[in-house]
């Protein structure tokens, strides 16, 4: 569904991603694990058009996309929660979702948002609330409601643990897991290594700009190079 | 059809609203029919200034610039070809308000296109530099009538155009409201909150802007075009910095993004100087020293009364009120005191000269005590002001 050919993306003169080449098929859940400055949301933001390659081909369902504007590429079907759940917080919850569903003209949003807040009851609550007073947890979730109602073929999802208490990380990677059995098509960048690799069909570990290792999610788990680096040994 | 009923009652009171301004200033207050006139004008340069500011949050400090090119554009096609035309008056000034709006919007594209790729105060630079550049430009163009000005007097004598300044405001305030209302609105309001976020959600936040910036600068292109008829002379002078800066004063003051908030500031701090202007009142150096002493405590106690008192609203009026009190008590006192002091005492100074001074005061009391705007992001509405009420009631029974 989604190919990466040797991408190469600088910000001025310092290099962020190297000839990196990966792939997402159909349905999968994808995980790219990796420090801090690794690369990691680099890489979504340039298969969002929010960066442009330097070098290296992006193609999406048979055709390249990448250096498209990032509206044309929503409308395309791939769609983001954005590292540090960027959601509009003077808004209302609702005008969060509407917005998540900017690109679309036809007349399912209503039964979308019915469909979305069914899967997340917390959101239905807080509906007409303004968005920054939402918990952290909350706004995560918010963050990807709102990515999933431009209904998504490929679901980007940045670091969605990020800053959240120990069980709101497992609330949110439950959410993650049925968004998988629903057949969303998710690829996920974390640092939280564990949680990534036992959710994930496949998995890449990118350091430095480059990927150096690829594989099954539970093969990953027990690499001892992984374990040592990534897992606490 | 509640919709068409409020949109048509809205409708009704806004024709009935602008009529009844400019038979009353005609026929009660003559005087002031031509601030009333730039008061309007005022109103619609804030609201437009609003929109690109406030809503959209592209930082525009060139407003004068825009109002500068549609009060020429219009005022030079006006002046060359009136005559040789079939048109009145009237439907003549439409067509003219037209113009001054198309020039000002190309203009609009031209500063908005920056604007895609720079931020904050990058953008504030270049949006300043292209009002003094233009301005100057102008002032070095002879047909234009370069430093000298231009006469735009096509009709002969001036004309009547109260209604049609407060029409032309009432068309800019509807169009920002309706504006925010609908869903075309969301996109503005997410570029201002989160430009990186609305992009990834697919907003075209390139043409989201640029539109931002050509519906208020058309807008202010017409009020241009009006007030080069209504003065019927115009100059470089007209449009210097000062104008744009009070027009963001204005913005921000009111609270950046608010509507209502634009209306207002822009109505009281057209007039607040003008007030001013009119009053012959000497009054001696040491009332001024006392004055300013005097609101000084009250800014302190108000800013006390803040920080301490949170629970009941009622408890917090009471105080705010009894710091005025304090503040009027401390003037006569310290009026009375420094009135001892020779120099200051024979020292007598005009109000309307110090109108400036007071303005200025009132700016930053207002910034001191509500940095956030008067009215902040929210809007006036009766909805919310029987709200407000209710809870008020709550509070009190």
């Amino acid at each position: 569904m989604l190919e990466i050919d040797n991408l190469d993306v600088y910000y001025g003169a310092i290099q962020a991603l190297n000839g990196v080449t990966l792939n997402v098929q159909e349905g999968e859940v994808v995980s790219i694990i990796g420090s801090n400055g690794a690369g990691k949301s680099t890489l979504l933001r340039t298969v969002s058009g929010l960066n442009r390659p330097r070098e290296g081909a992006i193609r999406f369902k048979g055709s390249e996309i990448q250096g498209t504007a990032p509206d044309k590429i929503v409308r395309m079907g791939i769609s983001q929660s954005p590292e540090g759940r960027r959601i509009f917080t003077n808004m209302t919850v609702q005008e969060n979702l509407q917005l998540g569903a900017f690109t679309r003209t036809d007349n399912e949003i209503q039964s979308d948002m019915e469909k979305v807040m069914d899967k997340f009851p917390r959101i239905r609550e807080r509906l007409k609330q303004s968005a920054g007073t939402l918990s952290g947890g909350e706004q995560q979730m918010l963050a990807i409601c709102r990515a999933l109602m431009s209904r998504p073929k490929l679901l980007l999802l940045d670091e969605p643990s990020m800053g959240l208490a120990p069980n709101l990380v497992t609330e949110i990677f439950n959410i993650i897991g049925e968004l998988h059995k629903d057949g969303v098509t998710i690829l996920l960048v974390e640092q939280n290594a564990n949680r990534a690799l036992e959710i994930a069909d496949r998995a890449y570990v990118l350091e430095t700009g480059h990927i150096v290792l690829e594989g099954n999610g539970r093969d990953l788990l027990t690499n001892p190079k992984v374990k040592e680096a990534y897992l606490g040994g | 059809m509640k919709f068409w009923g409020v949109r048509l009652l809205s409708f009704v009171l806004a024709f009935g609203f602008v009529y009844g301004l400019d038979v009353v200033t005609q026929t009660a207050f003559p005087n002031l029919y031509r601030l009333a006139v730039l008061a309007g004008l005022y109103v619609t340069l804030a609201v437009s200034l609003n929109l690109i500011n406030g809503i959209t949050g592209q930082f525009s400090i060139g407003h004068a610039a825009f109002y500068m090119i549609g009060a020429y554009a219009a005022g030079f096609v006006s002046q060359h070809m009136y005559a040789s035309q079939p048109l009145g008056p009237v439907l003549w000034l439409v067509v003219m308000m037209a113009v001054g709006a198309v020039f000002a919007a190309i203009a609009g594209i031209v500063v908005g296109l920056p604007s895609l790729r720079l931020r904050g105060d990058y953008l504030a630079i270049v949006t300043l530099g292209f009002g003094e550049i233009m301005r100057i430009v102008v002032q070095n163009v002879d047909p234009l009538g370069g430093a000298y000005g231009l006469n735009v007097k096509p009709f002969g004598e001036p004309p009547k155009i109260l209604w049609l300044v407060w029409l032309l405001a009432v068309l800019c305030i509807a169009v920002c409201r309706n504006l925010l209302k609908t869903s075309h609105g969301l996109p503005f309001i997410a570029v201002r909150e989160d430009e990186v976020a609305s992009a990834a959600m697919g907003v075209k936040t390139s043409s989201v802007k640029v539109t931002a910036f050509v519906i208020g600068s058309a807008f202010a292109g017409a009020a241009g075009a009006l007030l080069a008829h209504s003065e019927t002379f115009i100059s470089p002078d007209t449009f210097k910095m000062d104008v744009s800066f009070i027009i963001l004063t204005m913005v921000v003051l009111g609270g950046t993004g608010s509507i209502t908030g634009s209306i207002m500031a822009a109505v009281a701090l057209f007039a607040i100087p003008e007030w001013l202007r009119t009053m012959q009142v000497m009054i001696p150096g040491s009332s001024i020293v006392a004055g300013i002493l005097a609101v000084g405590i009250m800014v302190s106690g108000f800013r006390w009364v803040q920080n301490n008192y949170h629970e009941s609203v009622s408890k917090r009026i009471g105080a705010y009120l009894a710091c005025v009190v304090g503040a009027a008590v401390a003037a006569v006192v310290l009026s009375f005191v420094l009135a001892f002091i020779p120099q200051l005492a024979q020292q007598r100074l005009d109000v309307a000269m110090l109108r400036m001074v007071i303005f200025s005061m009132v700016l930053i009391i207002l910034m001191l005590l509500r940095p956030q705007g008067v009215f902040a992001h929210h809007e006036f509405s009766w909805d919310w002001l029987s709200k407000v009420l209710r809870a008020r009631k709550g509070v009190t029974a």
